[in-house]
C-alpha cells in the first residue's frame, strides 16, 4: 500500500478506488477472456416490470435518476436531482455532447438498450473518473463479447408492441466469439405514434422514430492484448416534443472509437486500456408543424468531439487503484435563422452557440484500500484543465462587453469514503469536493429559448466555477430473507448557476416573455435520500419497496426547480417455474416545494399501478420469453413535477414483447 | 478487398457529411454590405494651369455622407502648389431651374501633412432626370482667386448603413442626419457616427454672381443629443431590441458618436429623438418597448433603416 501511495503522491493528494467500481481480477488476467476489465456483476438492461425497455426507462429504475420529460422520447436524466450540466454522461468513458440548445438530445438518446451491457451510475465526486462533475457520472457501457466463448455465435431478437402509442420495435443483436477475433453487432428500429393521456386525449406531437445500429470488432494481438474498434450510428427522425414549441426533424449521431488493451500477469500494473474516439452529432429542429408558430426559425446544431481516454489499473496487496486520463475537444455550433414575412428578403441570423470550443484534459484516480476484511477506505481525486473559446465572441459581447474570447479553468476534485461491514450490517460514510466549469449554454449560449419559464437565456462567459461540497452516508442490513438500506447525500454548492431575469435587452424568440442571464447564486443546497427494502414473503413471492425524497434550496431559502417530492415505488413479484407475475405501484406526493420563480406550479399527487406477466419457454435450441403487461393500469391522468410544461403522462399502456436468445 | 474498402469509405463519407450545410456567416455579411475604404479620384478639373483632383471613397459620389478630398497641383509640373482658402459648394439644379444645395463643408480644411484639403457633402438626391449636381470650387494661389466648376454624378447609396434623413424640426429649421459609420456593421457593439446639420435660412436676397454661398449655407449643429433606440421592425422579431446602446453626442471632429449593438444580422431601424442644446425635442418620438411578436415594430417619426 505504502509503495503505491508514495509512487503516486506526486500526482495526487491521495489514492483511492471506488468500491462499487472495478477491480482487476487476478485470475482473469492470465487469459484475456473478457474484454471488459470490469468484473462486477452487470445489471441487465431491463427493469423489474418490463424486459424490453428503452434506455430511458431503464435509467428511470435507478434511485439516483429522475427525468425531465419533454415528450415520449429523449428524456433528460437528472442525477441527484441535478440537470445534465452537473453530471458527466459518457459512453464507455467517451465524452459525447448533444447538439441541441433545447436539450432534446441527451447523450442517452444516442444509444439503444440492445447495444448496452449496463449503465454505471456513480453519485457525486466518486464519479469524477471521467472528468469534472458535481452530481456524479453516468457511464453507458457498450456490449463487448469475451474472446473464446464455448458458444461461438450468440444472438437475440426482440420484438414488441405497445398499445398506447402504437409503438412497434424490433431489436436484434448478434455476436461472434472466436479465439482471436470477436464481433458484436446490433440493429434496432422503433416507431411510435402519438400517445394518449389518462383522459384518452391524444397528446399531439409525441411520435418518434429511431434507428440505431452498432458494430464492434476486436482482435487479440497477443494472449494479453487486444485491439478493438467500435461504431454506433443513431438516427432519430420526425420526433415530436409536445412540451416544446418545436419538434425534431432529424438528429444523427456517429460515435466511433478505437482502443488498445494490454493486461499484465504480474507486477503493479495489471491492465492498461487506451482509446481514441471521435463522434459527430447533427441536430435539426422543425417548428413548421405547429400552427401556433406564426414565425418560423431554422435552428440547426452540430457537436463534434474527439478525444482520448487512457486508463490503468494497479493492484498491490490490499490496495487497488485506477488512474484515468481524459482528454477531449468539442466544438458546439448552433444557429438561428429567422425569416421575414416576405421570405425572399434578407433573413435574420444569429448563433445560439457561436462556435464554442471546449477542451478538457484531466487526470483522475480512484484508490481502494481493504483495511481489513470488514472495512475499506476509498479515496481519490481528479485535476482537470478546462478551456473555452468562442469564435464569434461578438455575440457574447452584447451582454458581456469586452469579455475575453478564451477562458481557462482549473477543476480540482477530491473524495473519500469509508465502508464498514459488520455481520449483516453495512455502513458507509463519505465526503467530496469538486469544481465544474459552466456548460456551453451557460457560458456562451445566446438567446436560447426555454419554453418552461418562457425566457430567452444568455450565457455568461465570466461565470465562476461551481464548487461542490458533498457528504454522503448509507446504512444497510441484509439477511437471507430481507434487506433494507438507507442512503442520504447532501450537496452544498457554491456559485450555483441559474438563470436570473435581466433588466437589459429584449426577447428574440417568438414566444418568449423576457431575457434571463446565467448568474451564480451564492450557494444552493441539495439533499437526497432513499430508503430501499426487500423481503421474500414466500419462496416464490418477493416484495420490494423504495421511498425517495429530495429537497433543494437556493441562497435565499427559495426552492430550486425539478426537485423530486416524496416518491414511492413498491412491487410484488411472484415467480414459479416458467411463469413470472409482477405488480407494482409508484407515485409522488404533492410537490409542495415547487419554484414559481423558475416557472413551476404545484404538481398534485398521483399513483400509478402496473402489472406484467411473463412466460419462459424453449423450443429446439432457442430460449424465448414472452411478456405481456400494462402500465398505468387504471388510466390515471397525471403529470409529474419534472414534466416540462405539465404535459400529461401516458395513460394506460398495454405492452407485449417476445425475446429469443440463440 | 478493394471493393470493401471503397464501400466502407463511401459509407463513412455519407454518414459523416452534414445533412444541412452550416451558414457561412462571414461571407454572408460580406455580400450584403459593400465596404469602401479607399479614396480614388472621382473627377479631375484642369483650370488656369492647375489640376484639381477630387477624391471620394471608391471614386464615386453617393447619396448621403461623402467625405471629399481635394488636391491641387500644377498641371505642368505635377507638383503641389501653395494653395489657400479652398471653398467647395455643391449645387443641384432641378428641372424647374431651382437651385438647392446640401449639407457640406464650404471652407475646406487644409491637411498639409496628407497633402489635401478635406471636406464633405451630404447629397440629398441622386443625379437623375429631375436634377443634376455641380461642384463649385474656388481657391487662392498667390493672392489670386481661381474658380472651377464640375458636373458630377451622384449615385444612389446601395448600403443602407449609410442612409440619411432630412426633416423639419419643431423650431421650423431644416435638419439633416447622415450616417457616417459603420459602413459594415457587425453583430455586437458598433460605434455609430452621424453628422447632424442645419440649413441656415438666408437673410438676404441672393447677390447677382452665381452661386452666392450665403444662400446655400449649412452648419454642423453643436451640443445637440441624438437619442438612440435600435429595434428590429420585422413582425417576426416582435420589436426586438438590444442592450448597452449609447446616445450620440458631439465630439471634437464635429460628428456625433454613440454606440449601437446589433444582436443579430437583418433589418434594423435606428429610432432617433433629436434634442437641442436645451434638451428640447426637435424631432422624434418614443417607441414602444414591449415585445410584440407578430406586429410590425412602430418606428419613431425620426428614424433610419439599416440592413446588414
Ligand atoms: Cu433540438
Amino acid at each position: 500500500m505504502k509503495n503505491i501511495s508514495f509512487s503516486f503522491l506526486f500526482l495526487f493528494l491521495g489514492i483511492h478506488v471506488n468500491a462499487q467500481h472495478t477491480h482487476v481480477q487476478n485470475d482473469t488476467t492470465k487469459r484475456l477472456e473478457e474484454v471488459a476489465i470490469t468484473a462486477i456483476a452487470k445489471r441487465k438492461i431491463e427493469t423489474e416490470m418490463k424486459m424490453a425497455v428503452s434506455v430511458d426507462e431503464f435509467l428511470a429504475s435507478s434511485d439516483h435518476i429522475s427525468f425531465i420529460k419533454r415528450g415520449a422520447y429523449a428524456w433528460e436524466p437528472l442525477l441527484n436531482n441535478m440537470s445534465t450540466e452537473r453530471s458527466t454522461i459518457t459512453i464507455d468513458g467517451m465524452h459525447v455532447f448533444g447538439a441541441c440548445t433545447d436539450k432534446m438530445d441527451p447523450v442517452t438518446s444516442y444509444v439503444e438498450s440492445n447495444n448496452l451491457s449496463t449503465i454505471d451510475i456513480t453519485s457525486g465526486q466518486g464519479g469524477n473518473m471521467h472528468g469534472a462533475t458535481v452530481a456524479g457520472s453516468i457511464d453507458l457501457k457498450r456490449k463487448s463479447t469475451p474472446f473464446g466463448l464455448d458458444k461461438k455465435w450468440n444472438g437475440a431478437y426482440q420484438t414488441g408492441f405497445e398499445s398506447n402509442n402504437k409503438q412497434f420495435f424490433n431489436l436484434g443483436n448478434l455476436s461472434y466469439s472466436g479465439d482471436k477475433f470477436v464481433a458484436d453487432g446490433s440493429i434496432s428500429f422503433r416507431k411510435a405514434g402519438n400517445y394518449y393521456d389518462g383522459n384518452n386525449d391524444e397528446v399531439n406531437h409525441s411520435q418518434y422514430n429511431k434507428f440505431n445500429t452498432a458494430v464492434g470488432l476486436a482482435y487479440k494481438t497477443s494472449p494479453l492484448s487486444s485491439i478493438r474498434v467500435d461504431a454506433i450510428y443513431d438516427k432519430a427522425k420526425d420526433v415530436g416534443f409536445p412540451a416544446l414549441p418545436m419538434d425534431l426533424w432529424l438528429s444523427r449521431a456517429f460515435i466511433t472509437s478505437a482502443s488498445y488493451k494490454q493486461l499484465f500477469e504480474d507486477g503493479l500494473l495489471r491492465a492498461w486500456d487506451t482509446k481514441i474516439y471521435f463522434n459527430a452529432i447533427e441536430h435539426y429542429m422543425d417548428d413548421t408543424k405547429r400552427p401556433e408558430n406564426l414565425v418560423h426559425m431554422d435552428m440547426p446544431g452540430w457537436s463534434t468531439t474527439y478525444g482520448l481516454v487512457s486508463r490503468a489499473n494497479l493492484r498491490n496487496g490490499d490496495c487497488s487503484s485506477e488512474i484515468q486520463l481524459n482528454v477531449y475537444n468539442n466544438l458546439s455550433i448552433a444557429e438561428m435563422t429567422m425569416y421575414p414575412q416576405d421570405r425572399s428578403k434578407k433573413t435574420m441570423f444569429a448563433y445560439s452557440w457561436p462556435w464554442v470550443t471546449t477542451r478538457f484534459a484531466g487526470i483522475s484516480m480512484n484508490n481502494s484500500w481493504d483495511i481489513s476484511a470488514m472495512s475499506r477506505l476509498n479515496f481519490g481525486g481528479s485535476l482537470g484543465w478546462n478551456y473555452n473559446h468562442s469564435k464569434y465572441v461578438e455575440f457574447n459581447w452584447i451582454f458581456h462587453p469586452g469579455t475575453p474570447q478564451e477562458k481557462d479553468r482549473i477543476l480540482p476534485g477530491l473524495h473519500a469514503s469509508y465502508q464498514l461491514h459488520v455481520n449483516q450490517f453495512d455502513f458507509s460514510i463519505g465526503t467530496g469536493y469538486g469544481h465544474r466549469a459552466p456548460s456551453v449554454s451557460e457560458g456562451y449560449g445566446y438567446y436560447i429559448y426555454n419554453s418552461f419559464d418562457r425566457y430567452d437565456y444568455i450565457g455568461n462567459p465570466d461565470l465562476k466555477n461551481e464548487v461542490s461540497y458533498e457528504a454522503n452516508a448509507s446504512a444497510g442490513f441484509k439477511s437471507k430473507k430481507m434487506g433494507i438500506e438507507a442512503k442520504v447525500n447532501y450537496f452544498y454548492i457554491q456559485n450555483y448557476i441559474v438563470g436570473r431575469i435581466l433588466s437589459l435587452g429584449s426577447p428574440m424568440n417568438y414566444q418568449s416573455v423576457g431575457v434571463k442571464g446565467y448568474t451564480s447564486l451564492n450557494h444552493a443546497r441539495l439533499f437526497n435520500t432513499t430508503l430501499h427494502a426487500n423481503y421474500d414473503i414466500l419462496q416464490h413471492l418477493h416484495w420490494n419497496g423504495t421511498l425517495m425524497y429530495a429537497r433543494a434550496t437556493d441562497d435565499k431559502d427559495g426552492n430550486l426547480p425539478f426537485i423530486r417530492p416524496l416518491s414511492y415505488q413498491t412491487s410484488l413479484y411472484y415467480m414459479h417455474r416458467q411463469f413470472g407475475i409482477r405488480a407494482s405501484v409508484n407515485g409522488d406526493l404533492t410537490q409542495e416545494h415547487y419554484s414559481p420563480e423558475y416557472g413551476e406550479d404545484l404538481t398534485p399527487a398521483y399513483m400509478v399501478f402496473n402489472m406484467s406477466a411473463d412466460y419462459t419457454f424453449s423450443f429446439r435450441n432457442y430460449k424465448a420469453v414472452l411478456q405481456i403487461g400494462a402500465e398505468n393500469l387504471f388510466n390515471e391522468y397525471y403529470s409529474t413535477y419534472a414534466d416540462w410544461g405539465n404535459i400529461p403522462r401516458m395513460g394506460r399502456n398495454v405492452f407485449t414483447s417476445l425475446k429469443f436468445n440463440f | 478487398m478493394k471493393e470493401i474498402l471503397f464501400f466502407l469509405t463511401t459509407v463513412c463519407f455519407v454518414v459523416l457529411s452534414c445533412t444541412k450545410e452550416k451558414t457561412d456567416y462571414e461571407a454572408e455579411i460580406d455580400t450584403v454590405v459593400p465596404e469602401y475604404k479607399e479614396f480614388k479620384e472621382a473627377y479631375a478639373i484642369n483650370s488656369d494651369g492647375y489640376k484639381i483632383s477630387i477624391e471620394a471613397l471608391n471614386g464615386t459620389f453617393y447619396t448621403g455622407y461623402n467625405e471629399v478630398r481635394l488636391e491641387i497641383t500644377d498641371s505642368q509640373t505635377n507638383e503641389k502648389v501653395n494653395v489657400s482658402a479652398v471653398t467647395f459648394l455643391p449645387i443641384r439644379t432641378n428641372v424647374d431651374k431651382r437651385n438647392v444645395s446640401c449639407p457640406h463643408r464650404y471652407d475646406l480644411i487644409d491637411k498639409p501633412d496628407d497633402g489635401y484639403f478635406s471636406g464633405y457633402a451630404v447629397f440629398t438626391d441622386r443625379s437623375d432626370a429631375d436634377g443634376s449636381w455641380e461642384l463649385y470650387i474656388s481657391f487662392t494661389i498667390a493672392d489670386q482667386i481661381h474658380t472651377a466648376k464640375q458636373d458630377i454624378s451622384v449615385h444612389e447609396q446601395a448600403n443602407k448603413n449609410m442612409n440619411m434623413a432630412m426633416f423639419e424640426g419643431k423650431d421650423d429649421e431644416q435638419y439633416f442626419i447622415a450616417l457616417v459609420s459603420p459602413q459594415k456593421p457587425k453583430v455586437g457593439e458598433n460605434e455609430l457616427v452621424a453628422g447632424i446639420y442645419r440649413f441656415n435660412k438666408p437673410n438676404n436676397p441672393p447677390s447677382s454672381d452665381f452661386p452666392d454661398a450665403s444662400q446655400f449655407s449649412y452648419t454642423e449643429v453643436s451640443d445637440y443629443t441624438l437619442q438612440l433606440d435600435p429595434r428590429m421592425p420585422e413582425p417576426s422579431m416582435g420589436n426586438h431590441s438590444s442592450p448597452n446602446n449609447k446616445d450620440l453626442t458631439q465630439r471634437s471632429d464635429g460628428l456625433y458618436h454613440g454606440m449601437v449593438n446589433y444582436t443579430m444580422t437583418g433589418n434594423w431601424t435606428l429610432n432617433f429623438i433629436l434634442l437641442n442644446q436645451q434638451g428640447q425635442i426637435l424631432r422624434g418620438t418614443l417607441v414602444p418597448t414591449d415585445f410584440t411578436p407578430g406586429v410590425e415594430g412602430v418606428k419613431s417619426e425620426l428614424h433610419i433603416d439599416i440592413l446588414f
